[in-house]
C-alpha cells in the first residue's frame, strides 16, 4: 500500500461526515448560548469538597493534639502527628492539583496540554501512597503504657505494628511508575476510577519518548 | 480573529472546521454514542478558548490543538470495558459480510490499526493522514520537525505492514 492510497482510504471520512454534521450545528448554537462547565472545570469542585473535608479533618486532629497534649499518651500524641502531617501533605496535593486545572489551557501543543493533564492525574497516585503510609498509626493511636507489660497481647501488637509498618513502607517506595506491570500494583489499583490515573502515566512514558527523540533529532 | 468570543465567530468557526471535530473524535471515540459527547466536549472547550485565541496560528492549527487535546483527555477516561466493545468491533470486521466492499473493509482496517496506536502516534497518523505539512504537525504537537519526518515515516510503515500482513492472512485462508 502506498502513501497516496492511505490517504484516499482516510478521505472516505468525508463521505461519513454528514450525518454528523446536522448535529455539530445544533450544539454550536446552543453552545454559544448557554453558560456551560467543561470536564476539565468541572473536576474543581470535588477537589474543592475534599480540601475543605481534609482541612476539618486536620483541624479536628489538631485541636485534639493541642487539647490533649498534658493528658494523652505518647502513643496517641504520636500516631495522631503523624496522622495530621500526612493529611496536610495529602491537602497540598489536592491544592497543586486545583493550581494546574486553573493553569490548563487547552489551546496549547498537545504534547506541553496532556503532559500537564497526565501530570495531574499521575499525582493522584501520591494520595494513595500517602493514605498507605498512615496505616501503621491507626494500631497505635490506643495504645496505653499498661497494655506494654509482657505477655501475649504485647506480641500480637508489636507483630501487627511491625506488619503495618514493613506493608505501608515498602508500598510507599514501590507504588511508583515502575512497577505498573506489576500483579500486586495492577491488584491494588483494579477498577474504572484508577484507570485514568494509569492510563495517565502511560501516556506521560510516551510523552517522555517523544521528547527524549526530540532532542536526538537536534543532536544528529 | 475579529469579534472573537462572540456567537457568530464560533459558529462559524466550526462550520469552516466541521470536519475535524469529527475525524479526530472518531480516531480516539469507536463507539458511536459516545462520540457525540466527544465533539460537544470538544466544541464547548473550543467556545471557552474563543477569548485567548492566537491570531499568530491558523484557526485550524488551534482547533486541531484542542480537539486532540480533548481527545486524548477524553481516550484516558474509557474503561477495559468500552477497550473489550472496541475489539469486538473489530472482530466484526472479519465476518462474510464485510468483504462485499472492499474499499470499505480496507477503511476499516486503517481504523482499526490507527486505534491499535498508542495516543500520541495516533494524533501524528491523523494529521498526516489529513495532508497537513510537517510544519503544522509539528506546531500542533508541540515537537521538532525532524521529529514529525522521522516519526510519520515509522509509523507509516508500521501501518503498511499490518496492511500486507492482513493481505496475507486473507490469501491464506
Amino acid at each position: 500500500m502506498e502513501d497516496k492510497d492511505l490517504k484516499a482510504l482516510w478521505q472516505r471520512f468525508e463521505e461519513k461526515l454528514d450525518e454528523s454534521l446536522v448535529l455539530q450545528r445544533k450544539n454550536a448554537q446552543a453552545i454559544s448560548q448557554l453558560k456551560i462547565k467543561s470536564t476539565l472545570t468541572s473536576m474543581r469542585p470535588s477537589k474543592i469538597f475534599t480540601i475543605v473535608v481534609g482541612i476539618l479533618w486536620v483541624v479536628f486532629v489538631d485541636s485534639l493534639i493541642i487539647g490533649l497534649w498534658p493528658y494523652a499518651t505518647w502513643f496517641f500524641l504520636i500516631s495522631a502527628l503523624i496522622q495530621v502531617i500526612l493529611t496536610k501533605l495529602a491537602i497540598g496535593i489536592y491544592l497543586y492539583q486545583l493550581i494546574l486545572i486553573g493553569q490548563m489551557d487547552i489551546s496549547r501543543t498537545v504534547l506541553e496540554t496532556q503532559e500537564k493533564i497526565a501530570a495531574l492525574k499521575a499525582s493522584t497516585l501520591w494520595c494513595a501512597r500517602l493514605m498507605f503510609l498512615q496505616f501503621p498509626v491507626w494500631t497505635t493511636f490506643f495504645v496505653h503504657p499498661n497494655m506494654l507489660q509482657p505477655g501475649p497481647g504485647l506480641f500480637i501488637q508489636i507483630v501487627i505494628t511491625a506488619s503495618f509498618c514493613f506493608v505501608a513502607l515498602w508500598l510507599f517506595f514501590n507504588i511508583k511508575y515502575e512497577n505498573r506491570d506489576k500483579k500486586w500494583f495492577r491488584l491494588i489499583f483494579e477498577g474504572n476510577e484508577w484507570t485514568p490515573v494509569l492510563r495517565a502515566m502511560d501516556l506521560l512514558a510516551e510523552i517522555r519518548g517523544f521528547r527524549r527523540e526530540d532532542l536526538e533529532e537536534e543532536y544528529v | 480573529m475579529s469579534g472573537v468570543g462572540n456567537s457568530a465567530a464560533f459558529q462559524e468557526l466550526i462550520e469552516q472546521h466541521r470536519g475535524i471535530l469529527y475525524k479526530v473524535a472518531r480516531a480516539y471515540c469507536p463507539l458511536e454514542e459516545e462520540r457525540q459527547d466527544l465533539i460537544q466536549e470538544m466544541m464547548i472547550q473550543i467556545w471557552q478558548a474563543l477569548p485567548r485565541y492566537n491570531a499568530q496560528y491558523k484557526s485550524s492549527t488551534w482547533i486541531y490543538r484542542i480537539a486532540l487535546n480533548v481527545a486524548i483527555s477524553h481516550y484516558r477516561k474509557t474503561t477495559t470495558q468500552q477497550r473489550r466493545q472496541q475489539a469486538l468491533d473489530a472482530n466484526a470486521l472479519q465476518g462474510p459480510e464485510a468483504d462485499s466492499n472492499e474499499k470499505e473493509q480496507q477503511f476499516r482496517l486503517l481504523e482499526q490499526f490507527i486505534s491499535e496506536l498508542k495516543e500520541l502516534d495516533r494524533a501524528l497518523m491523523v494529521l498526516y493522514l489529513e495532508d497537513r505539512s510537517h510544519a503544522e504537525i509539528a506546531e500542533i504537537l508541540g515537537i521538532s520537525l525532524s521529529n514529525v519526518a522521522t516519526k510519520v515515516g515509522r509509523i507509516k510503515d508500521k501501518l503498511k505492514q499490518r496492511f500486507s500482513q492482513h493481505q496475507n492472512q486473507s490469501n491464506g485462508r
